[in-house]
């Protein structure tokens, strides 16, 4: 409830911005004006959670570009990671948004809508030739024009497995169910032989899983929601079906669920998805699980994660952004920060890096290989205009529906008018 | 409590028969355990080492392999004692406005007569409605255009008197029998005077629970800092804590670590203000 509040007074606020920025005569969409222009002067980098662990890495980074363009000066911030959000968009309200600051696309969302980004696909054209396609649509929004950010980092998720829990309930973790339907069948071996100790399954539908299942989420001019068509309710129907029979946790429909990869660590559920370096972390946290557990690829469409890096439709010194973030997102400036973790860069130049397509033979390795081979066919399941307070309508309606009070056509159709509603404000 | 307890009085807990009484420290233990597990596995996650599991079906308390590394590596990833000392000076001058603030104000609003007495009591308890996020992003605007934006008088300053605090304080003033006022007055007492003879004495409790939960509230807030402050040496512990849980990089050894480190002080402020505190919990006893 407070971050409800809090969101949606800085989304007023920030409303409020941006009418003052209209009356002073600058277009929604800001174009890059200032693009061309000598790289020199003070320029400030904002990042997210990066710090200390990364300090060294930023920093060479940094000073590198300091180095190729003598007289620049780079003021970088990091930001903790939690409240991220509140703290940019009170930044955008305040008028002191840095020049470059790394926002994931549904963050940038609300910043684009107000003018305060620029496009950098106008400001330098040549973006579109260096980066994934994947990355770049990810900063492109319906209903407005251009690109309003430099892919940065890429990840997607992976199956892992827990090939202890499996091995002890008759499954075997290296032939792991390929299909949603494959899933169920092996969640109920599961079950049947443990007794009801251990789940496959923990985890709701999202409308991510609705893509899998060839659903379309949004109308192609982003006005409106599409998910309540038959195919949607099809699945939830294979979900309550699951539910009933006590496949899934009780306790997966509450808000107070711990979430899947919890209950992986655990050891309490045998299967989770997560991003390249999910072994990697849990390695850190459970060292005795993280041998165990065996990765496969992701089901369907595997999600697609991007990062970037916007620039300040605002900045005084555009020159010297648009060189920064490009700089910072470069092939061999990603490559170096994916050698350093599991993250994979956006740069067409790094797509033939052997390091990433092959295996040091651990299961973290073979993780990490698996999520590259993916990361060519990953998509943005989720469209970015969907927010916090919409997913938590979808939410309810898909618990209703899994509980089986209300059929699965009533809770998708509630669900599309309530989200319809929010999008329209 | 120690006046009820020297009385036994029918009803009370001496009364009851040794079943009920063993059923009602049942309960007492249940709640307890309710509310200190979570801490106490916080306690022995940060005391764990890294070879063994955070995360268990049953939850160990007991760490196999006890070790404090975890607490020098928090002070080595973060200056833990610059940001402490920050978050002191934030709660030094929140503590200070709210003690001297909250007592004028509300001695004023118990014991003075003013005109619009009324009406700004009105007003005081009209913002307790709004939520503070609800006006977060208007204060971080007056707080920059005050020039204190990334400053800590710009972190303290909005809740330097808190509305609730006059309430209060107004409320323990105006627990003190009337006529102790009059017989000041009639003795020739200015207000200064009967404030500080008549009202002090009589409120300390209350202060004493004002002071410990405004400096609770001022050491663990966190939005209000983190949109404040840019400047990763301006950050209070809170605030800078959060770089323990960075991207692909968590150790909930770590964070368990850091979150002790933030504990510690509360601890000594609630154990120097404990004898005052229950005193004021149960105020209403005027002593004269």
């Amino acid at each position: 409830m407070r971050r409800y509040w809090s969101g949606l007074g800085l989304a007023a606020v920030l409303a409020a911005a941006g009418c003052g920025l209209g009356d002073t005569g600058q277009p929604a969409a800001a174009p890059g004006a200032t693009a061309t222009g000598e790289v020199k002067g003070k320029v400030s980098l904002q990042t997210w959670a990066l710090k200390p662990k990364f300090t060294d890495y930023m920093q060479k980074v940094i000073d590198s570009f300091e180095k190729k363009y003598p007289g620049v000066e780079v003021e970088w911030l990091d930001q903790p990671g939690e409240g991220y959000s509140d703290k940019v968009l009170s930044q955008a309200a305040g008028g002191s948004l840095p020049d470059v600051t790394n926002l994931p696309p549904e963050f940038a969302l609300p910043l684009v809508k107000q003018g305060l980004l620029l496009d950098v696909a106008q400001a330098d054209p040549a973006v579109k030739d260096e980066y994934v396609p994947g990355g770049l649509s990810a900063y492109t929004y319906p209903g407005v024009q251009g690109v309003y950010g430099y892919p940065w980092y890429l990840n997607t998720d992976v199956n892992y497995w827990n090939s202890e829990l499996m091995a002890e309930n008759g499954l075997d973790a290296k032939k792991p169910p390929a299909s949603f339907d494959e899933l169920v069948a092996q969640a109920r071996t599961l079950k049947e032989k443990s007794g009801g100790k251990v789940y496959l399954m923990s985890r709701k539908p999202e409308l991510g899983d609705f893509v899998q299942a060839g659903v379309k989420l949004m109308s192609d001019d982003g006005k409106s929601f599409t998910f309540n068509t038959p195919e949607a309710a099809a699945l939830l129907d294979k979900y309550r079906d699951a539910f009933k029979d006590g496949l899934l946790p009780r306790d997966v429909l509450t808000d107070t669920y711990a979430g899947n990869a919890k209950l992986f660590n655990e050891g309490t559920v045998a299967w989770t998805t997560g991003g390249g370096n999910y072994i990697t972390s849990l390695a850190v946290d459970n060292p005795s699980l993280a041998p165990k557990v065996v990765p496969s690829p992701a089901f369907g469409t595997p999600p697609l994660y991007v990062q970037g890096l916007s620039v300040s439709a605002k900045s005084k010194n555009t020159p010297a952004a648009l060189a920064l973030a490009r700089w910072v997102t470069n092939a061999e400036n990603q490559a170096a920060f994916a050698h350093l973790v599991a993250i994979f860069p956006s740069t067409k130049a790094s797509a033939d890096d052997p390091f990433f397509s092959k295996s040091d033979g651990t299961n973290a390795g073979d993780a990490k290989v698996m999520a590259f081979a993916a990361l060519a066919k990953a998509k943005m399941l989720e469209p970015v205009a969907l927010t916090e307070a919409m997913k938590k309508i979808v939410k309810q309606q898909f618990a209703l529906a899994i509980s089986g009070e209300v059929t699965s056509k009533e809770a998708l159709d509630k669900a599309v008018a309530k989200c319809d509603e929010l999008l329209q404000n | 409590m120690a006046a009820h307890a020297k009385r036994v009085r029918p009803g009370g807990l001496a009364a009851a028969g040794p079943a009920e009484k063993a059923l009602r420290y049942a309960l007492l233990l249940l709640v307890l355990a309710l509310t200190v597990s979570p801490f106490l596995w916080q306690l022995s996650t940060s005391l764990k080492s890294l070879t063994e599991d955070v995360y268990s079906r049953t939850p160990t308390f007991l760490p196999e392999h006890p070790t404090l590394d975890n607490y020098a590596q928090v002070a080595d990833a973060i200056p833990v004692w610059s940001y402490a000392a920050n978050s002191l000076v934030v709660a030094a001058i929140v503590i200070t406005g709210n003690v001297i603030g909250a007592t004028m104000a509300g001695y004023a609003l118990a014991r003075l007569r003013f005109r619009g007495a009324k009406l700004l009591l009105g007003l005081f308890l009209a913002t307790l409605v709004l939520p503070g996020e609800v006006t977060i992003v208007s204060q971080y605007v007056t707080v920059r255009s005050l020039g204190l934006a990334d400053t800590l008088l710009g972190v303290a300053l909005p809740g330097a008197i808190a509305m609730l605090n006059v309430l209060l304080m107004r409320t323990a003033f105006a627990a003190i029998p009337q006529e102790m006022d009059e017989a000041a007055v009639i003795d020739g007492a200015t207000a200064w005077q009967r404030l500080r003879h008549i009202g002090l004495p009589n409120v300390r409790g209350m202060l004493s629970v004002i002071t410990i939960f405004t400096f609770i509230g001022a050491w663990d807030d966190f939005l209000w800092p983190l949109i404040v402050l840019t400047d990763p040496d301006h950050y209070t512990l809170t605030v800078g804590l959060q770089y323990l849980n960075g991207t692909f990089t968590s150790n909930p050894r770590l964070i368990a670590a850091g979150t002790m480190i933030s504990f510690v002080p509360i601890v000594v402020v609630f154990a120097a203000l404990q004898r005052y505190f229950f005193r004021g919990v149960e105020e209403g006893a005027i002593k004269g």
